[in-house]
């Protein structure tokens, strides 16, 4: 679409050139038609790329700067990185809220900004859900309750489980290149009018290049709206599915049209990422054809049918709203304990099924959300603190990586005496005992809860923890199954936080190519999930069925990570849209004996987390 | 013709000097973030510190004026924290910060020799905890003055390279941020430590 709109400037540009001389060809006595004969043939070609190369370079010049992903944009919004362990109460709520759906979708939980801004608004930003960061205005947390503040979070995983925010990031470095032409015709203008010779020609030059640069950006942003305005309908439907409770979402998008300030951003850059945010951040163009989102009205009637057109009044001292949410700390905790009963009664593993576990890939349901808030209740409190601070969180994870057998134990420790940072081990006793204690469940989604904490290490510090993670997972000379899947969660969540997002555009258009690695990665994980040959054989014929593999089983006798880590290298070059068929025969496999133990689920879980098809726990915790 | 290729020539300069500009600037955002983690830390500290005194206070009322010493010094690194928190980008504030905190230390220093010579205090299980959570504290101030120093380390660096060097002035980014080094920091490292060794 956008190869179109470039091609339509291109010709445009042309055409206006042609113009040009043709009216500096009058202006020295010749006709119109003679003078753009006389125009040098390679003159157009010149053109054509002068054209490409300033909408190229522009575009370039911001792909470049918001290369580093999400990040980078919440900075640009005057975002400030909230900490995990300094946050008032309702700060607090809202990183639990962000917390429980990113356990929930399987994903590491994204860095949430706060942005100073009194009204209600929140964004997503990033490549992919490793480098994904969300934005809340301070409005947000200040007027909306939980569970309205539950809706507007689940708005923006879905966004960032879709591939939205992709899409978004993008846009905005092609727009910019659009509208620099514009501003390029403007310079043009301005040197032309001051100039004699050809002054003419040059305004006429100048004033279409403006005409062009800005039309472009206006039909761009049209694009760029329509395209917005519909995935903010599926993301409204998404948070429903999420939460289960029209109300959540409906009430936040009541409350916007109950504040004076509504969902307005003040800031300058709010403007170009005006199709990122829940609601829509430029009031002046609050209605047509350039809005990104969809009309307040028909975005609540589109969630609940029978809405009488109120808006609430909202109490506008944000000193009384927040103390209608006195003792966030109870609430918090009757709210998660009422949600875990629920979850319990829910989950039915057996009925789980490779189409039903192929469902939740990207789209995690009220289910998913349940049994996430019940393991994060469940996981022992001083673990998640330590998970929430960055100091102490390198702890954690050394102490997970630390191998049951004493005397290997007693081997990494010593290491660590020497490599870790002053004062580690010692934090790491207390932790190692209540560590023992939990299961693998939780020490998974305390990989994924600590992301945000770790993210906030300084490069050299990161390159130091994960050296001396990756010594302790090799210090017994292997490395078995489960401690594959921590390693690949960890690199999986910090890999593009430190080193720059990954861009693994998929080409493969079918498994037929990747036959081979389909077929070892299936054996390897039949290998490892069932206890007889012959239930392994089964399970991998199961997995093969999915794929239409005709090659035969081979069984793997120890967990090779490195055969493991070629074969799913492999399998990522595979178009996005086809990755789902290699997670959904991994699930046919473990599934093939109707059951599916928490280790088989980790296996589950780092597979489709390597092939970014995020997995909520829910299918095995 | 030349004009369209002098355009983006032109064009491909403005957005190299735009870049180094937005380079700047998201560098100076990222240690100034870094500088609210050890802000945290810090201020847990210094809320720990009056307490700690509290419970020493009835054991040892002959030595008030160590305590006093104490107190003072922690009133004056808060002070310093608040002016710094303020403006982490003024070299000033932030010498002033380390100034404190280093004096801050000594007399922490003295306390924890003075408290040698009461057992009693030592065996208080109030006292063991406070001084186990103000070493982890200190731990965690250590740590994220080393991730703030690096990041300030990158902007500096960035700043003075060249071509950035050329630029840094014409964009208000006229001095070096300044690292934040604690004179007396292998002391406060040591001091709650000695009390209970």
């Amino acid at each position: 679409m956008f190869g179109a709109a470039i091609v339509t400037l291109i010709i445009l540009t042309n055409i206006l050139v042609a113009i040009a001389f043709g009216f500096g060809g009058q202006q020295m006595g010749l006709t119109f038609e003679e003078s753009i004969a006389n125009t040098p043939a390679d003159a157009w070609l010149l053109i054509t790329l002068g054209v490409i190369g300033v909408v190229g370079t522009a575009s370039l010049y911001k792909y470049l700067s918001i290369r580093a992903g999400g990040k980078a944009i919440a900075e640009a919004l005057g975002g400030h990185l909230l900490h995990q362990n300094a946050a008032d109460a309702n700060q607090r709520r809202l990183l639990n809220v962000v917390e429980e759906m990113a356990i929930a979708s399987g994903v590491p939980v994204p860095p949430v900004y706060l942005i100073a801004e009194p009204s209600i608004n929140a964004f997503a930003a990033g490549f992919s859900p490793q480098d994904a960061v969300i934005g809340i205005n301070q409005g947000t947390i200040d007027h909306l309750d939980r569970t309205e503040l539950q809706g507007v979070v689940a708005h923006e995983f879905s966004h960032i489980l879709n591939g939205d925010t992709n899409i978004n990031l993008r846009l905005i470095a092609i727009l910019h290149g659009i509208l620099f032409l514009g501003i390029i015709g403007y310079g043009v203008l301005r040197v032309g009018g001051h100039s004699r010779k050809n002054g003419g020609a040059m305004v006429a030059l100048g004033l279409g290049l403006l005409v062009i640069g800005f039309g472009g950006t206006f039909f761009g942003r049209m694009i760029k709206s329509a395209v917005s305005r519909q995935r903010e309908y599926l993301a409204d439907a998404s948070a429903v599915q999420f939460t289960r409770d029209p109300s959540s979402i409906a009430d936040a998008l009541k409350k916007i049209g109950g504040l004076s300030v509504g969902s307005t951003m003040t800031s300058k850059s709010a403007e170009e990422a005006s199709h990122m945010f829940f609601g829509a951040a430029l009031s002046k163009f609050a209605g047509g054809l350039m809005s990104t989102h969809p009309p307040l009205h028909k975005r609540i009637l589109a969630i609940e049918p029978g809405w009488d057109g109120q808006f609430p009044v909202l109490k506008t001292d944000p000193l009384i709203a927040r103390s209608s949410d006195a003792k966030p700390g109870s609430a918090e905790l009757a709210h998660g304990f009422a949600q875990g009963g629920f979850a319990q009664a829910n989950v039915d593993h057996v009925s789980a099924t490779p189409d039903s576990v192929i469902e939740q890939v990207g789209h995690p349901t009220q289910d998913s959300l349940a049994v996430a808030q019940t393991l994060i209740q469940s996981t022992d409190e001083m673990l998640k603190n330590a998970a929430h601070d960055s100091y102490e969180a390198r702890g954690l994870i050394y102490a997970m990586l630390l191998d049951k057998d004493p005397s290997i134990r007693v081997k990494q420790l010593s290491f660590l005496e020497r490599r870790a940072e002053a004062q580690v081990p010692q934090h790491m006793t207390r932790l190692i005992e209540a560590l023992d204690k939990a299961d693998r469940a939780h020490l998974l989604a305390l990989i994924e809860m600590s992301m945000p904490a770790l993210k906030e290490l300084s490069k050299s510090q990161y390159e130091r923890f994960s050296q001396n993670a990756a010594e302790l997972i090799t210090a017994d000379d292997r490395v078995d199954a489960f401690e594959w899947v921590m390693h690949r969660l960890l690199v999986q969540g910090l890999y593009a936080h430190f080193e720059g997002p990954q861009r693994h555009h998929g080409k493969v258009k079918s498994v037929a190519k990747v036959a081979d690695d389909a077929a070892k990665l299936l054996s390897i994980l039949a290998s490892h999930s069932h206890d007889d040959l012959d239930g392994q054989l089964a399970a991998y014929q199961a997995g093969a069925k999915e794929l239409d593999l005709a090659i035969p089983f081979a069984k793997q006798e120890h967990f090779d990570y490195q055969r493991m880590n070629a074969a799913l290298a492999n399998l990522r070059k595979l178009r996005p849209l086809v990755k789902p068929s290699i997670v959904k025969a991994c699930a046919a496999t473990v599934l093939a004996d109707n059951h599916i133990s928490v280790m088989e689920g980790a296996l589950l879980q780092g597979i489709s987390a390597t092939l970014d098809c995020p997995l909520p726990p829910s299918i095995y915790a | 013709m030349e004009t369209i290729i002098v355009l983006v020539v032109l064009a491909a300069i403005a957005f190299w000097i735009a870049s180094i500009y937005n380079r700047l600037v998201a560098l100076k955002n990222r240690y100034e973030n870094g500088f609210s983690q050890i802000e945290v830390q810090l201020k847990r500290r210094y809320d720990l510190i009056p307490n700690l005194v509290e419970t020493a206070k009835g054991y040892m009322a002959h030595e008030r004026e160590t305590l006093e010493a104490v107190i003072n010094a922690r009133n004056q690194a808060m002070a310093g924290l608040q002016a710094a928190a303020a403006d982490p980008g003024n070299a000033g504030a932030i010498k002033e910060l380390s100034g404190a905190e280093g004096m801050l230390g000594s007399a922490m220093g003295r306390l924890n020799v003075v408290m040698e010579a009461y057992p009693d205090l030592k065996a208080n299980q109030n006292m063991m905890q406070l001084t186990e959570e103000l070493t982890t504290t200190e731990n965690k101030v250590a740590f994220s003055r080393q991730g703030y120093n690096d990041q300030v380390t990158a902007y500096n660096t960035y700043r003075q390279s060249f071509p950035p060097t050329v630029f840094a002035n014409m964009f208000g980014h006229t001095d070096d941020a300044e690292l934040l080094e604690f004179a007396d920091s292998e002391q406060i490292q040591a001091a709650p430590n000695v009390s209970f060794n």
